[in-house]
Parts: C-alpha cells; sequence; structure tokens
C-alpha cells in the first residue's frame, strides 16, 4: 500500500510527512533536518542545505525565492520587482512566463520547483523504504488558477501524482484537528523565513472556505535578523570604530550570532553575544564581541516589524467583513511565531490565546499529510485511538497503590503482575480498582472492587496471585485475579475506565502535583513499615523454627530487637524504624550464619524465609491483607 | 421472500466491503508497525553512534575560539591544552576535514568568499574549519574559493 506524502513547498523552507500508524510524523532530510532549504543549483542539481553552502560562490547559478516566480508573468509588477533584488537572471519565457536563466540554459520555476519536490520525495522514499507516487502539495491561499497548475506540473515533472492542491492555511487548520463539522471562524497568521500571511477560514458545511486573505511578500524571519545584526554591528563600531560589516569573516559570525540571541532570547530574558576574536584593532590587537541582550531590548529592535503584521490583519478582518471578536480559533504558523512578542501581539489584538502546540515550521506539511491519509482511506474523518486518562491500578499492603497501567497508554492493552499474600494462612485477597495519579489507595477513585478466595492456606508472600488488566478498544476494564495454585479466578468487568469528564480529568491530575511531595513522604513510610513488618515476621519464624538451636543470648538479643521494634512501629517516626530494621536484620543475619555453620549434619533452617519474598520481591508484591 | 434475500444479499454486501474495509485498515497498521520496528532498530544503532553528536556540535564553536586565541597569544600552555582537548574529541570519532588547496565542494564546504585566482574553485582560505563525526559532516568547512575574473 502506496502511501501519500504532503509536502509544504515554501518560499524559505519546505517540509515534508506522511501519515504512520494513524497519526501524521514529519520526515526528516538525509541532512538531519525538519525542514529542506528551498534553494536549487538546476544545473549541477544540488538542493536544500548543500545548494544554501554554494550562494556566495554562485550566486548567480544557486536559485532561492522561486515560489515568488511561480505561474506569473514576467511583465506582472510583483516580477519586475523581484528582478530587482533577486542576484540570478529572470527572463521573458514561452507565453510571456517568468523563466529563469543559468548558465546559457532557462529553466522555468516549475522545474526548479520540482527539484525540490524531487529531494523531499527522496528523503521520504528513503524514511519509508518504499517507493512514493502520489502528493498533496500546499499553496498559499491567495494563490490563483495559474499558479496552483504550475505547483501541480512541478510535482508532476518531480513524478509525483499531485492528488490535491490545498490552501496552507487549511492545512494548518487540519493540523490543528479543526473539522468542518463544528462550524467556526479560524484566523491563520503565518510568518514565515521571508513572507507573511493572514487568513481567515470558515470552517462548517463540509467545507473550508477561505474568505479573505492578506500579508506582506517582504516581511519575515531575515528581517528580524537583520535588524539584530545591524544593532549589535552598531554598537560594536560605536565603541571600536570597526563596522564588521565590511569584514565577510565577521559578517558571517554576526549573522549566526544574531539568529542564535534570537532563538535564545525566546526562552530566556536574557542573553549573551559571544565571538572572541571577531576582528582586530586598528592597532593589530585583537577585539572580542561581547555584548549582553536583553529580550526588553529585543523586543525594542524589532517592535516595528511586528505592527506591520497587525496591518493586513486587521484587512483580511474587513475583507471577511468580520470582527476580530468573531473570529473561535486564532493558528500560528512559522518559526518566527515563536518569538514571545510575536505571540504576545496577536494575542492582544484578538483578545485571545493563539494555538501554537504544533511545531509552527512543520505544522503545514503535517496537515498535507493528514489530507494525503483522507485521499488514501487512511484516515477516516479523524481516527483517535483513546488512551488511559489516568493511571490504573491495585491496592496494595499498607493502603498504597499500586500502577498497573500508566496514564496516557493507549488502548487497547493488558498487563499483569503477580502479588502474594501478606498474611500467614490468608486465604483471601480482595482486589481494590484503582484510578488515579495518587501514590495513596484512599486518594484515588475506587473504580469496584472483589475478592477472590479459596486461597490454601500458606505463609505470607508464598501464593502467587496474577493480577490482569485488560483494556478493549471500547474503553471497557477488565480485571482479572487468578491464584497460580489452584487455578481459581474471580473478575470484574469496569465500564468507563477512560470515559472521565475532562474537568475530572484535570482536577485529578492536578491534584496529584499538589501532593506530590507528601504523598511520596506517606508512601515511604508506609514502604519502611511493610519492610518492618517483614523483618519481625522473619525474626519471629526463625525463632520458632530454630529457636532451640539459638545461643539463648542471641535469642533474647532478638526478642528485645523484636519488641523494640514494634513499639517503634506505632509512631511514624521514619528514620527510627528504619533504624531498628536494620539493627534487627543484622542480628537475623548474624544468627542465621552461626546457625549453618554447626555443621552439615543438622538439617539446615528452613530456607531464610525473609528472602523468599524478597526474591520475588521484583514480581510479587504483598496484596492486601483481608481480615 | 424475494424481498427478504435481495434485503439479505444487500447486508452481505456491506458486511464484505466492510470486512475489506477492516482488513485493509489492520494490514495497513501492522505494516506500520513492523516498519516502525525496523526504523526504531537502525535508529538505536544511529543514536549509539552518534549520541555525542550535539554536545560535540556544541563544543565546536568553543574550540574555534581557543584556536582563535592561540593564533594571537602563540601561548604554549594554551597550546597543550586544546591539543588535549582536540584528542577527546578525535577519540570520540571527531575528525577535521582537510579542504586547503582543494577542489571546492558544498557537501563539505560553505563558500562565504570568492577571491580572485588564476583558476576557478580553489580552497585557498579556512574561514571556520570543518568536521566529520564518523564519517558523517556535522559541519561543513567555511572556506574562501577562488574564481577567475573574466573581466580582465
Amino acid at each position: 500500500m502506496a502511501k501519500i506524502i504532503g509536502i509544504d513547498l515554501g518560499t524559505t523552507n519546505s517540509a515534508v510527512a506522511v501519515m504512520e500508524g494513524g497519526s501524521p510524523k514529519i520526515i526528516y532530510s538525509a541532512e538531519g533536518r525538519n525542514v529542506i532549504p528551498s534553494i536549487v543549483d538546476p544545473v549541477s542539481h544540488v538542493v536544500g542545505d548543500v545548494a544554501k553552502r554554494q550562494m556566495v560562490l554562485k550566486p548567480k547559478s544557486t536559485i532561492f525565492s522561486i515560489k515568488r516566480l511561480m505561474g506569473k508573468k514576467f511583465k506582472d509588477e510583483s516580477v519586475q520587482e523581484d528582478t530587482k533584488w533577486l542576484p540570478y537572471s529572470i527572463k521573458e519565457g514561452r507565453d510571456g512566463m517568468a523563466v529563469v536563466e543559468v548558465e546559457g540554459r532557462t529553466f522555468t520555476p516549475q522545474e526548479i520547483s520540482a527539484m525540490i519536490l524531487q529531494k523531499a520525495k527522496a528523503d521520504a522514499e528513503a524514511y519509508l523504504g518504499t517507493k512514493v507516487t502520489q502528493a498533496v502539495i500546499t499553496v498559499p491561499a491567495y494563490f490563483d488558477d495559474s499558479q496552483r497548475q504550475a505547483t501541480k506540473q512541478a510535482g508532476e515533472i518531480a513524478g509525483l501524482e499531485v492528488l490535491r492542491i490545498i490552501n496552507e492555511p487549511t492545512a494548518a487548520a487540519l493540523a490543528y484537528g479543526l473539522d468542518k463539522k463544528n462550524a467556526q471562524t479560524v484566523a491563520v497568521y503565518d510568518l514565515g523565513g521571508g513572507t507573511f500571511d493572514i487568513s481567515i477560514l470558515e470552517l462548517g458545511e463540509g467545507v473550508y472556505e477561505v474568505k479573505s486573505t492578506s500579508g506582506d511578500t517582504h516581511l519575515g524571519g531575515d528581517d528580524f535578523d537583520k535588524a539584530i545584526l545591524s544593532y549589535i554591528a552598531d554598537e560594536f563600531q560605536k565603541e571600536h570604530g570597526i563596522d564588521l560589516r565590511k569584514d565577510p569573516q565577521a559578517l558571517q559570525r554576526l549573522k549566526e550570532a544574531a539568529e542564535k540571541i534570537k532563538i535564545e532570547l525566546s526562552s530566556s530574558q536574557e542573553g549573551e553575544v559571544n565571538q572572541p576574536f571577531i576582528t582586530q584593532g586598528k592597532d593589530g590587537s585583537p577585539l572580542h564581541l561581547n555584548m549582553k541582550i536583553t529580550r526588553a531590548k529585543l523586543q525594542d529592535l524589532v517592535s516595528d516589524l511586528i505592527e506591520k503584521t497587525i496591518e493586513p490583519v486587521k484587512q483580511a478582518l474587513k475583507d471577511a467583513g468580520i470582527e476580530k471578536g468573531d473570529v473561535d480559533e486564532i493558528i500560528m504558523v512559522g518559526g518566527m511565531t515563536r518569538m514571545p512578542k510575536v505571540y504576545e501581539t496577536v494575542k492582544n489584538f484578538f483578545g485571545k490565546e493563539p494555538n501554537r502546540s504544533v511545531n509552527p515550521d512543520e505544522v503545514v506539511a503535517i496537515g498535507a499529510a493528514i489530507q494525503g491519509g483522507v485521499l488514501g482511506g487512511e484516515v477516516k474523518d479523524v481516527l483517535l485511538l483513546d488512551v488511559t486518562p489516568l493511571t490504573l491500578g491495585i491496592e496494595t499492603l499498607g493502603g498504597v497503590s499500586t500502577p498497573l497501567i500508566p496514564r496516557n497508554t493507549t488502548i487497547p492493552t493488558s498487563k499483569s503482575q503477580v502479588f502474594s499474600t501478606a498474611a500467614d494462612n490468608q486465604t483471601q485477597v480482595e482486589i481494590n480498582v484503582l484510578q488515579g495519579e495518587r501514590p495513596m489507595a484512599a486518594d484515588n477513585k475506587s473504580l469496584g472492587r472483589f475478592i477472590l478466595d479459596g486461597i490454601p492456606p500458606a505463609p505470607r508472600g508464598i501464593p502467587q496471585v496474577e493480577v490482569t488488566f485488560d483494556i478493549d478498544a471500547n474503553g471497557i476494564l477488565n480485571v482479572t485475579a487468578k491464584d497460580k495454585a489452584t487455578g481459581k479466578s474471580q473478575s470484574v468487568s469496569i465500564k468507563g475506565s477512560t470515559g472521565l469528564s475532562k474537568d475530572e480529568i484535570e482536577k485529578m491530575t492536578k491534584e496529584a502535583e499538589i501532593h506530590a511531595s507528601e504523598d511520596e513522604e506517606r508512601r515511604k513510610i508506609i514502604e519502611v513499615r511493610n519492610q518492618a513488618e517483614s523483618i519481625v515476621y522473619t525474626a519471629e519464624k526463625t525463632l520458632k523454627d530454630a529457636g532451640d538451636k539459638i545461643k539463648p543470648e542471641d535469642k533474647k538479643d532478638i526478642e528485645d530487637k523484636i519488641s523494640d521494634l514494634r513499639e517503634t512501629l506505632k509512631t511514624e517516626n521514619r528514620e527510627e524504624i528504619e533504624k531498628k530494621t536494620a539493627s534487627l536484620s543484622e542480628t537475623l543475619q548474624k544468627v542465621g550464619a552461626s546457625l549453618y555453620q554447626e555443621g552439615p549434619t543438622q538439617e539446615a533452617p528452613k530456607e531464610q524465609p525473609e528472602e523468599q519474598p524478597k526474591e520475588e520481591g521484583e514480581e510479587a508484591e504483598e496484596g492486601e491483607v483481608v481480615s | 421472500m424475494k424481498k427478504g434475500s435481495e434485503k439479505q444479499i444487500k447486508e452481505a454486501e456491506e458486511l464484505a466491503l466492510e470486512i475489506e474495509e477492516l482488513t485493509n485498515c489492520w494490514k495497513r497498521a501492522l505494516a506500520d508497525y513492523q516498519n516502525l520496528e525496523k526504523r526504531i532498530e537502525n535508529e538505536k544503532k544511529d543514536f549509539i553512534q552518534f549520541s555525542n553528536r550535539e554536545l560535540i556540535q556544541k563544543l565546536l564553536p568553543v574550540l574555534d575560539h581557543f584556536e582563535r586565541a592561540d593564533e594571537h597569544l602563540k601561548d604554549q600552555g594554551l597550546q597543550m591544552a586544546i591539543r588535549d582537548f582536540k584528542r577527546v574529541l578525535s577519540e570520540e570519532g571527531l575528525e577535521e576535514i582537510g579542504v586547503l588547496g582543494q577542489e571546492y565542494n558544498p557537501v563539505e564546504m560553505e563558500a562565504v568568499e570568492v577571491v580572485e585566482g588564476k583558476e576557478s574553485g580553489k580552497v585557498v582560505e579556512v574561514a571556520q574549519k570543518g568536521y566529520r563525526l564518523k564519517d558523517k559532516v556535522i559541519r561543513p568547512a567555511r572556506v574562501k574559493v577562488t574564481k577567475v575574473n573574466e573581466q580582465k
């Protein structure tokens, strides 16, 4: 079954994604990146990161921003504008269309774009291990018929059957799972490397309708980098009287530093530009670039650029004939929307939190992949596999909640674990099925309980009770407890183990966070107590089984320590309990060792009973005592 | 009678269709799963081999700084420290890409400046060293490349 890939064919960067296991995944390029720079050397057939590296050397044969020329006539105003700043040569081709000329050969924008698509296809094939022949490609909402047709042709040249051309904002909405069943108005704010687009979408009645689009074709991350670079260079010049922009090598380092600080200040309030030995002073002594920049300063530098995006937003709203209050959802696309100031500006304008949980560099390709999945029948509307919203477990000795299925496990799933008894001759265990994140049973929700009886009398820790949790695709939880010795089993079926309301889940998760430290303390005390009780049990059993072989003074010592530990167990003093447990355990070990030394003729005392449950301790935990 | 059997046939057809659809979905899920298993296997190998990659990539600019400092200071102690630092990195599989005097190759090099020369496409100066980690380029070298001035 061939896969249909989704491609975001961008002005600056392109990305490719595919549906896998029911969810969209971004495909990393051969160079190990999540995007492919939309840069091509058509003569030597070099694409992406590698082409970017030779731009300085071959400015006339390294083609970038080709998307600006797609499906356009050479005489178009925008093309005429672009010829002024694009370093490669743009000519008039067949039917008056814009074409590029490289080393005497002409290439249509379709052919150049096809090379990017070919690379996307090759990367996808390498990832999937199979041939890829079909794709969904995205285009800006404002692309006209001729531009869309050109994009489709590019796909065909690349050997891809283009099943559909979809709008970038629609793809973004798809990636956010905004479905067309609930009528709503969505604003897609897309600030990329070189262009800014705003689109107003109307979802409903089974269609995604683009109501209006606006933007700025020459505003993006590159402008932000330039603003930061200028500031750093100006400051340096003020201090040292040297313009770093005039030294190509220093400029290169400066560019990198500007981009780095921009990213750094997205997550921290202050950052440092640190480039030692960046140039030489007039006297030949080395000069270092060392500068602290705060987020406030950065925001100051770029606030004009960010403000420039608001006017098109207003225009788009006006064209759509709606007020900003009518917008139900705002989606952030493009790497620049990671900048906190951009997010805040958009948030303040709409008075609403924008969506930005999907990686803004990948969101469009992901949406295209979802569309591909729908076309290929892989996605039925949107198939969602449920997960368990909260941890499921049972209550064990001391009121502890022992988890079996952790939260966020994809269902259907099942898990079993072996438990044991907590007391000698215990013939029944109670299984208390719990849901929640707290370590103590009492703080979690009990979904149901049942008793497994008829366990043959045996010392504690010997019986093996296997508890199995099984959740089917419908979210029905079956809990079975089985005594491995007799094969006897009991079970309970619980519906709605996943069907909690959102509020309930949130409340329970939050409570778990708030109580985390005190819960941990309580759990530790119980653990220590359980250990202490187990050692007391072992000690008493040793005295009973081998009492006559133990020296009287040792016997007295053990008895004293047992009663001492018993007293301490009545308190909540963890350290004291721990100390006395250790002391008793030590004495027991000494006595045990001397028992073995008495000679092989004597019947060895029964295996240190203490070790029995411990060896299996990994698996067999002690079950809840039922009196 | 006839109506009943027609209904049954229709039902059977619908069921057959549903079975086909579900079988498809199941096969797809199974295929995705098997592919995932294979990929995880490969990624594990890569992970082990390249687990240091990110850390080393972060250390490279620091090494650049040291080497730049060395150019100015020519301090013997510093030189020893750099040598030691490089030894540790090379033990992890890091290797400098030799580019000087070679033909420009964009897979391993990034051109930062073009200078006039007798022949085109030769690397005449290294602005920033490039490195390979276990045969994979982790940072291309930044180089100055020659070009014949055709206007002359």
